[in-house]
């Protein structure tokens, strides 16, 4: 096979995807590269700097902030992926309602983060739900949103328990590919539950842990705007600014592109490094 | 489960209860909304953990007419509907070709298209936003629907070829024997036979469609999708929790519906997706 028509007829039915990643995502991209190195300012003349953004936002108080954040936000991933696996492992084992339970853990993932960071708002502002009802309780009502170290911190937990039941059903797919004699056979050596854990089920889930591990990695750097553009808006000062948030913040002064697009070139190289890896797990599926 | 030991049998009732509680959580936020939707705003502010004594609607139709969602709302279900119809035709051509047809460069356009996964549309965010702003696609519909395209498009292609490649390639030559088209092939044939991939395409690209605020703040800012008027919505009306609520459930609902019906695709799709590809 390969006739002269399918070989033109398969170029052509790709095209459309090609073109549109090229035009929107690849051009962009390259675009932005260059616009990092020059003082554009919108309106026509630009000229290149070579690496003055790179120096300035490395000197910009706010930009350095949003690494910290970020630093912070990475410094709890083992939580993010040892609380799902640790979940899928109980319904696996038949905890009572799991059925239920997996179904339930996966619902707030469906919803969109201005959803869930609007109810939390209500819920989590100094005037809102959890205070009032701390203070029904007799305890002190602590101001979640409006402190540097509970926004953050709050933030973190929201997008936390709004994912979580996806690394879930990542982890459950795994644990049915799981040989189910090998854990008999530890059973029978005398293995207790824990020991079954740590020995045989955790290193056969090994390759959906470390993907699971950069696919949330992925996630906390890109898919927490929503959740910050409602809930905190990068506040109190820059307790919660992200660098996906704060290259928003950029991009809507249009006085300085080059600068926003510096920003997102570090931001790039970052995920870029996270992204390969996944890229790697994921051609490998596809058995081309 | 095989016969457990009893002690391992306690154990997991023990785990039971935070796991339950857990879950409860995970559906407190619905509730929220629609038990607080249903109040008045003093209402509310008189009580605002009990159960709702005297249901009004009038929230909702305050959130549909003067909040002007029932106007965001038909932005949001021509844009998704759009890029919905447009990602499972862009996808299964691309699939259906990098799958079952030989042509060059084939493997490397694949990884061109897997590639692009790595760019998020904050990464490139401002030149994104001047190629728009170049094609005169700003405060467009089409231009919401084909930005829409190019950011969930890497993933869809991803899947259709997965999918597509565990099809015997021999149902093409077949096809061909009897004279089909190759045009022919893909719409009698690859289509029919890709549909568990492709519904499972469409509910994960309604729900990040539906659910994108980034990609809709920065293309359609005169017209608002249901989404940004939800944000809006919580700036303009700080202090009107029973009409936020409302505007929450009227924007959530049709994705709890999806949820509800679809749960079984919706699942699966996310585990094969990510796990055996």
């Amino acid at each position: 096979m390969g006739s002269k028509a399918e070989r033109r007829i398969g170029l052509l039915f790709v095209l459309p995807a090609i073109m549109l990643v090229g035009l929107f995502r690849l051009f962009p991209l390259a675009w932005g590269f260059v616009l990092s190195f020059t003082d554009s300012n919108g309106f026509g003349r630009s000229s290149f700097v070579g690496f003055d953004n790179y120096v300035a936002i490395a000197h910009d108080p706010v930009f350095r902030d949003s690494i910290e954040n970020t630093l912070i936000l990475i410094a709890t991933l083992p939580v993010w992926v040892m609380l799902p696996l640790l979940l899928a492992i109980l319904i696996h084992q038949g905890v009572p309602g799991g059925r239920i339970f997996r179904a339930v853990y996966f619902f707030p993932a469906v919803l969109s983060t201005v959803i869930i960071g609007s109810i939390f708002n209500v819920v989590l502002r100094f005037d809102g739900s959890l205070n009032a009802f701390l203070k029904a309780v007799g305890l002190v009502p602590v101001d979640w949103l409006g402190n540097g170290a509970t926004a953050l911190a709050s933030l973190i937990a929201v997008q936390l328990w709004a994912t979580f039941g996806m690394s879930l059903l990542i982890f459950m797919a795994g644990l049915s590919t799981v040989s189910t004699e090998l854990i008999e056979a530890a059973r029978l050596d005398g293995a207790r539950p824990l020991q079954i854990w740590i020995h045989v089920i955790v290193p056969a889930l090994r390759p959906i842990i470390e993907f699971v591990a950069v696919v949330t990695t992925i996630g906390v750097l890109t898919s927490m705007f929503g959740l910050i553009y409602v809930l905190t808006a990068g506040g109190p000062g820059t307790a919660t600014t992200l660098p996906e948030f704060l290259i928003w913040l950029e991009q809507g002064k249009m006085n300085q592109p080059g600068y926003a697009a510096a920003i997102s070139m570090v931001l790039f190289v970052i995920l870029g490094g996270l992204a390969y890896v996944q890229i790697r797990i994921m051609s490998r599926n596809a058995n081309l | 489960m095989a016969v457990l030991a009893k002690r391992e049998r306690r154990l997991l009732w023990v785990a039971a209860v935070p796991m339950a509680v857990l879950a409860l959580s995970c559906v407190y936020p619905v509730f929220f909304a629609l038990n607080n939707a249903l109040k008045t705003n003093k209402g509310y502010i008189l009580d605002r953990f009990g159960l709702v004594t005297a249901p009004t609607l009038d929230n909702f139709v305050t959130a549909w007419q003067r909040a002007r969602l029932g106007e965001y709302f038909v932005n949001s279900v021509i844009t998704t509907a759009g890029a919905v119809l447009l990602l499972l035709a862009v996808s299964s051509l691309a699939g259906f070709a990098l799958a079952m047809l030989r042509f060059p460069f084939r493997r490397f356009l694949f990884l061109v298209i897997l590639a692009s996964l790595m760019i998020p549309v904050q990464v490139v965010l401002v030149p994104f936003y001047r190629t728009i702003i170049a094609l005169d696609l700003v405060n467009t519909r089409i231009g919401l629907i084909i930005s829409y395209t190019a950011f969930f498009l890497p993933f869809s292609v991803y899947m259709m070829t997965a999918f597509y490649s565990r099809l015997p390639r021999e149902l093409v030559e077949a096809a061909r024997m009897d004279g089909a088209s190759i045009l022919q092939i893909w719409w009698n044939v690859m289509l029919p036979m890709g549909k568990p991939a492709l519904i499972t395409l469409g509910i994960l690209n309604t729900l990040y469609c539906w659910n994108d605020v980034l990609i809709s703040l920065l293309v359609l800012q005169k017209e608002r999708t249901v989404m940004v008027g939800i944000a809006a919505l919580r700036g303009e009306y700080t202090t009107n929790v029973p009409l936020l609520t409302a505007g929450i459930v009227l924007a959530a609902a049709p994705i709890v519906i999806i949820y509800v019906f679809f749960q079984r695709q919706i699942v699966n799709g996310i585990a094969v997706g990510a796990v055996k590809g």
